[in-house]
């Protein structure tokens, strides 16, 4: 919901090399091809980056809003700006405080991430370096599972989950994570082994070791780009993910980020959208560290992956 | 090597076994902790409500209240805003795992009857742990339905025409009970002239209001099973309300649709607004004019097919506690304290003794006491349309076919087509 977007200003504001193409023709005649060329391409590019990033200045413009102020109007910054939409935060919403969602969220986050890592990408060796018999209808079992719509599966889960007592835990929230149902990662990691060159396995296997040593020494060292982008993605799913923890999260002390954020607004009530913006702000960082820490990895692992390892 | 990486495997293997054992474990705990019966004999019930942060905060606060007097019954909230709030309520009534009491509203009453969702009070009035005197109003009578009591009034509202007081007075008009509908536009074309604002911010697509306009004409919007209008009755409506967009009475959709969620009436789009009349305490914030209620329009000068709507709590079918879950009803609408701390937050309370016990003194919630008063002093008050199963589905698309018609995305005959199709599906269900 709220964190997509961040690649994309800094894709769409580089400037491509223009500037230095034709030395050879006479100077004057240059400056005449290329200024008003880069002039343009440049005018061009900022007039995108004010555009996609006008929505972004405005919700932070808008947390320094009286409520009243927000909705309905398109001015940037707030003529009169307040603080009291972030001082508000500190008081908690419906007598819970903000930092009890913030805890809720990370440990889900990062339980999540744990899970995938480990659960996938042992799968996706077992798809990719181990022939066993099955391997091809399993996989495609599994390939198949992409195509449920996640409302079939909900009733039948919930069901599942309540009758082993799980409701209003975070275990169903967290279990399918560590059986390698993300069939989305699976499939990512099983593509990245299988293009790792067979003769490392088969040296380490000639050295003597065993799948799990192959797996933990040789495999997942090199599959650290597709690791990296698995935990990215699941550590923004599960702190955006809304409709799992609705329906199973009962009390308001286990609810994460983004249904503390839905407790400011509802129809029938004085909405509080300046609490609703500051928070959504605030929700924002953890995912945008989390993005920042990681994606140097992502692209130092494209650089160097191959045969380097 | 080799047995180096079997000895892994081996420890590996006997650590998941090991973690699922736990896990195991701890779903045999939660399954006795989350049960509601332990042995002192105190029991926890769920009670789920939509709304947001501030009515969180006084419902806590009432539940602090119940769980002083009733030290035994120990009650867990869980809240969203409405439309989630039914999302996870359907989720888990299919699951088989209700919250044992939830706010509830009349249109849903019929439906999750059906399904078997609702638990009959009535037993629990017999028994005397849920008292229905004392109710404003024909109130006690609201939530049953075949004889069976599904709901307990908690407030009540009614339709009001919710005006801009300032534009009202620029444009020299008033409006009093037993005005008529021609009365009615008369007054929205000279606030247009006036003050160049649209009259009215689109009444074509309430289906509450078009109820009332029904009911003054012997009709009603629904009949126990399904439609009670014909399509020549919504084409002649829908074709006013174009006649209406075109010139300037009605707000330009276009615009109303682009300032949501803010209202057409605070964002000074128009002069007025048909919604229930509990809708002024959030203009009032939102917007920065001063609103106030003006009587629903009639046909003859006298009959507004005006009735109370309300919210109620329901208690669900599979609450393994009847007994405290009536309990907990009884304390809500009862108890004079509650009302002092909830105020007008789920309407005007709905029985007697919480009315008296709660005086409103800002001047928003003192106008809509005088409203509902002058309702009860008008003798408008009539018997509510029945609510088939569906009739939620039917309200959203009644609301979004209008909006398209006046829009130019359909021709009015398209509109009404589309409706009767969409609603004869919904009300089959």
């Amino acid at each position: 919901m709220s964190s997509p977007g961040l690649p994309t200003p800094a894709g769409q504001g580089a400037p491509p090399p223009a500037t230095g193409g034709p030395a050879r023709s006479a100077r004057s005649s240059a400056l005449r091809r290329t200024l008003p060329g880069s002039l343009a391409w440049h005018l061009g590019s900022l007039a995108i980056l004010a555009v996609i990033l006008y929505p972004v200045v405005w919700v932070i413009g808008g947390s320094f809003k009286r409520s009243e102020d927000i909705v309905g109007s398109l001015d940037l910054l707030p003529s009169d700006p307040i603080t009291s939409n972030y001082t508000r935060l500190t008081e908690g919403i419906a007598d819970v405080p903000i930092s009890t969602f913030f805890t809720n969220s990370l440990l889900l986050a990062v339980g999540s991430v744990a899970g995938i890592l480990l659960s996938c990408s042992l799968t996706a060796y077992a798809f990719a370096k181990i022939r066993f018999a099955g391997r091809n209808l399993l996989f495609t079992l599994m390939i198949g599972t992409l195509l449920l719509p996640y409302h079939v599966l909900l009733i039948p889960q919930y069901v599942l989950f309540r009758n082993m007592g799980m409701i209003n835990t975070y275990t169903p929230l967290l279990l399918g994570k560590y059986l390698a149902t993300e069939a989305f990662f699976v499939f990512l990691m099983v593509q990245f082994m299988r293009n790792l060159p067979k003769e490392l396995d088969e040296a380490a296997r000639l050295d003597g070791c065993g799948h799990f040593r192959i797996y933990w020494s040789i495999v997942l060292p090199l599959s650290r780009p597709a690791l990296i982008t698995s935990a990215i993605f699941t550590f923004i799913n599960s702190w955006n993910d809304f409709m799992g923890p609705l329906i199973y999260l009962n009390e308001p002390e286990k609810y994460t980020v983004s249904l503390g954020l839905k407790m400011f607004v509802d129809q029938e009530a004085v909405a509080d959208y300046g609490g609703m913006i500051a928070m959504s702000l605030v929700a924002l960082l953890p995912v945008l560290a989390f993005f920042l820490a990681f994606q140097r990895y992502l692209i130092d692992g494209m650089a160097t992956s191959g045969l380097k390892g | 090597m080799q047995q180096g990486g079997n000895v892994e495997r081996r420890t590996i293997l006997k650590a998941a076994g090991a973690s699922l054992a736990v896990a195991g474990l701890g779903a045999t705990a939660t399954a006795c902790g989350g049960g509601s019966g332990s042995g002192d004999g105190t029991v926890t019930i769920r009670y789920s409500w939509w709304g947001a942060d501030d009515r969180a905060e006084r419902i806590n606060k009432t539940i602090a209240l119940f769980e002083k007097k009733y030290p035994k019954i120990k009650v867990k909230t869980d809240f969203q805003p409405y439309l989630d709030f039914w999302k996870k309520f359907n989720t888990q009534a299919s699951g088989g795992n209700p919250p044992d009491v939830f706010q509830n509203a009349i249109g849903f009453l019929r439906k999750y009857d059906a399904k078997n969702v609702l638990l009959d009070l009535s037993e629990q009035v017999k028994a005397g742990h849920l008292s229905m005197d004392g109710f404003r109003a024909g109130l006690d009578k609201f939530g049953e339905i075949d004889g069976k009591l599904l709901g307990v009034p908690v407030g009540s509202n009614s339709m009001a025409l919710v005006i801009d007081k300032p534009v009202y007075t620029r444009a020299g008009v008033t409006a009093e009970q037993g005005w008529t509908w021609d009365d009615f536009h008369a007054a929205m074309a000279r606030i247009r002239d006036r003050t160049g604002r649209a009259g009215d911010s689109g009444m074509y697509g309430v289906m509450y209001l078009y109820d009332l306009y029904l009911r003054q004409n012997g009709k009603a919007f629904f009949t126990e099973t399904g439609l009670g209008f014909t399509e020549a009755d919504l084409t002649e409506w829908w074709t006013r309300a174009e006649k209406g967009v075109k010139s300037g009475v009605y707000a330009d959709p276009r615009k109303v649709a682009q300032i949501k969620p803010k209202s057409a009436l605070s964002a000074e789009l128009a002069g007025s607004e048909f919604t229930w009349d509990n809708f002024t305490v959030r203009y009032t914030s939102e917007g920065k004019s001063e609103y106030g209620l003006a009587p629903i329009p009639t046909t003859d000068g006298k009959k507004t097919g005006q009735y109370l709507g309300s919210l109620m709590l329901s208690a669900s079918k599979r609450t393994r506690h009847p007994e405290e879950v009536a309990q907990f009803i009884h304390f809500m609408v009862h108890d004079p304290e509650v009302a002092k701390i909830m105020g007008y937050d789920r309407g005007v309370p709905a029985t007697q003794a919480q009315y008296d016990a709660y005086q409103p003194t800002d001047p928003v919630n003192k106008a809509i006491a005088a409203y509902e008063e002058s309702l009860v002093k008008a003798g408008v008050l009539e018997p509510i349309t029945p609510h088939p199963g569906g009739a939620d589905i039917c309200e959203s698309a009644f609301l979004r076919i209008a909006e398209e018609m006046a829009m130019g995305k359909r021709s009015v005959d398209e509109a009404v087509k589309q409706f009767f199709t969409e609603s004869k599906t919904a009300l089959a269900g």
